[in-house]
């Protein structure tokens, strides 16, 4: 260690005599160098598709058929213009808030509840109830079962119903929420929890007061994991519904075609713009919460 | 609220005998866990256990939605049937295929760029890559497919627009048609899916990294080990349960991809589009001929299949000694 240590040290120095210090910097640097380069050219890859959709949503009409990124004429109204000219817009981003926000909190009850007793009050057969949510991350279950709840949404009478897509949506990230919850509830002592009990908690307001504030970390992976999958979903949402007006917003943006009346390009890309800024913008300011998380609950479960 | 049922149990239970009180707190304390699991189950057996049952019962009958007739139990005809439809086995190949295609861009470009943002020692630049890289992950799929369903578009997708007016190596005649069920099709996917699943992949690969204590690659480099051999004697043996789930997975979600092929490919049965899941769907929900018992059949056979495949993958990835 301190052989290489000195090894190191002294090349640069010697050299630093007979190089000119500019090139020096660039040979010492130079592993450094290629892999900022290469990351930025990741991170321009990923970040190029998003700023060529809001470029668009900002050019003329013109513009947006020639296929130049930066605009020659900037068009700000297609923010208004889609409120004004697309009918259905409001009602459908109305749904995709209704039915995410319902999605989102039905998920992180269910998960926060049944993660807190599979670690904390230790219920018998709780193995089996692991072993099948496991499972059925593995099971391709949401396309097979598609038949089959179709026939449950017909019997509850749920088709073309808004409300009744709510249903199947808490349940396609259920299993993992629960798992999730599960990881970050095996971090908090146990101990802690059988100290509320000594002291006269009930097991809800032990989860309430002394569980719930330490697994925020996961709750926020579970919220984010859970807005992400509702507010995006798309095979329940065409199959169980047929009229726009009970779509949510991604769906019917799915099924426009660009250029043709109201949807003209930059229209869609205000749509668009409109749609995926609420997601992007609530992820950087729980970032730093989210990724706690992460490393707690995804990657150690 | 569960709670004061139990208790007001707990209170009737107690004017009976004093044993009968006993076995009461015993049977309270052993059903007051479930109570917490009831919410969950309910959904989960409701929307995923009782739907799996159920299809696996249709694919034994020629049960149909729209029809009066009680279904009829046909035993194994409807997997017979679709055996002998050659649209089963090539339905299955395609999503092979898309499997094939791929799975190994989605692991190792994470996994290269992994190595990579884990050297960055400036936290604040560290910082920044890491949100960058999660941004995708965060975008909603059918917006990521919106996204991308634009950037192949021959009117106005850049992709062309750099092929053809940047670079010059097509002109609006001969410029390629990515989407719609040509033979591009399942490679465009596949591009999109890696650009989706980059960041995600990354920040699973750093978390793996981030385990794996610093003096090990430095005592392999002072023992003479070039960068590779670092690679593959130090990093890769640890990472290998990572990357082990991130395999499965994602070959769990390749092969039964569909929202990705009902958007781009449509139901034309000679497109590479129309897997084993776009079929089964197809049956199921489009032709009009609402054969729900064929349509089961496919989607167990399609899932089994893969199945198969994915309980072979953790055999032969699972940890020696």
């Amino acid at each position: 260690m301190t052989l290489e240590a000195q090894h190191r040290g002294v090349l640069p120095s010697q050299s630093l005599v007979t190089v000119r210090p500019q090139r020096n910097w660039f040979n010492q640097n130079r592993a450094t160098v290629i892999r900022h380069v290469v990351i930025n050219f990741f991170m321009v890859i990923i970040l190029l598709p998003l700023a060529w959709v809001f470029m668009m949503s900002i050019k003329s009409r013109p513009d947006s058929m020639r296929g130049d990124f930066w605009p020659r004429k900037f068009d700000f109204t297609h923010y208004s213009y889609v409120f004004e000219k697309i009918d259905t817009l409001p009602i459908n981003l109305l749904n995709s808030i209704y039915v995410t926000t319902a999605t989102v909190f039905l998920t992180t009850f269910c998960a926060v509840l049944a993660g807190y007793a599979l670690v904390h009050l230790r219920p018998r057969g709780g193995g089996i109830i692991v072993a099948a949510l496991l499972v059925s991350l593995y099971f391709p279950t949401r396309v097979v079962s598609i038949i089959s709840i179709y026939e449950i949404q017909d019997w509850l009478n749920l088709i073309n119903s808004t409300s009744g897509l709510i249903l199947p949506y808490v349940t396609l990230n259920l299993a993992i929420s629960v798992l999730i919850m599960r990881s970050v509830f095996q971090l908090v002592p146990h101990e802690l929890i059988e100290a509320a009990k000594i002291d006269g908690a009930g097991p809800w307001r032990t989860l309430w007061m002394v569980g719930l504030p330490m697994v925020r970390n996961g709750l926020v992976v579970v919220f984010i994991v859970n807005f992400v999958t509702a507010w995006g979903e798309f095979l329940l949402c065409t199959t169980l519904t047929n009229d726009q007006v009970v779509r949510t917003m991604p769906v019917v943006l799915a099924g426009a075609q660009g250029g043709l009346g109201q949807w003209s390009w930059p229209a869609l890309a205000a749509v668009y713009v409109l749609v995926v800024t609420p997601g992007l913008v609530a992820f950087t300011f729980a970032q730093k919460l989210f990724f706690k998380g992460l490393m707690e609950g995804v990657v150690k479960g | 609220m569960a709670d004061t049922i139990a208790n007001r149990l707990s209170a009737r239970r107690s004017q009976r005998t004093a044993r009968m009180e006993g076995h009461a707190v015993a049977l309270r304390q052993a059903m007051s866990p479930w109570w917490f699991l009831v919410p969950t189950l309910i959904f989960f057996v409701g929307y995923q256990v009782y739907p799996i049952f159920r299809v696996l019962w249709i694919s034994f009958t020629d049960f149909q939605y729209l029809s009066d007739q009680p279904a009829n139990w046909v035993w194994f005809d409807n997997y017979i049937a679709a055996f002998n439809d050659p649209l089963m086995w090539k339905s299955l190949w395609r999503a092979a295929l898309f499997t094939i295609m791929f799975l190994p861009g989605t692991i190792i470009l994470p996994l290269l760029l992994a190595i990579l943002v884990d050297r960055v020692t400036n936290p604040r630049l560290a910082t920044f890559y890491r949100v960058v890289l999660l941004i995708p992950a965060v975008i909603p799929s059918t917006l990521v497919f919106v996204l991308w369903k634009w950037m192949y578009n021959y009117q106005v997708g850049p992709i062309n627009h750099v092929l053809v007016d940047i670079l010059g190596l097509f002109t609006l005649q001969n410029a390629p048609q990515w989407l719609g069920g040509t033979p591009l099709t399942l490679p465009a996917v596949a591009i999109m899916e890696w650009w989706w699943g980059l960041g995600y992949h990354t920040i699973f690969f750093l978390a793996g990294l981030a385990a794996i204590p610093k003096d090990l690659p430095e005592a392999a480099r002072i023992d003479g080990a070039n960068e590779w051999q670092v690679f593959w004697h130090v990093i890769r043996p640890r990472l290998a349960p990572i990357m082990m789930i991130l395999v499965v997975l994602r070959f769990g979600t390749a092969m039964a991809v569909i929202d990705e092929y009902l958007i781009f490919g449509g139901f034309n049965r000679a497109s590479p589009t129309y897997t084993w899941t776009i079929f089964m769907y197809d049956q199921a929900f489009k032709l009009g001929l609402w054969r729900q018992g064929f349509a089961a059949a496919i989607g167990m056979i399609g899932a089994i299949a893969m199945m198969f495949v994915m309980v072979l993958l953790l055999r032969i990835f699972r940890p020696k000694g």
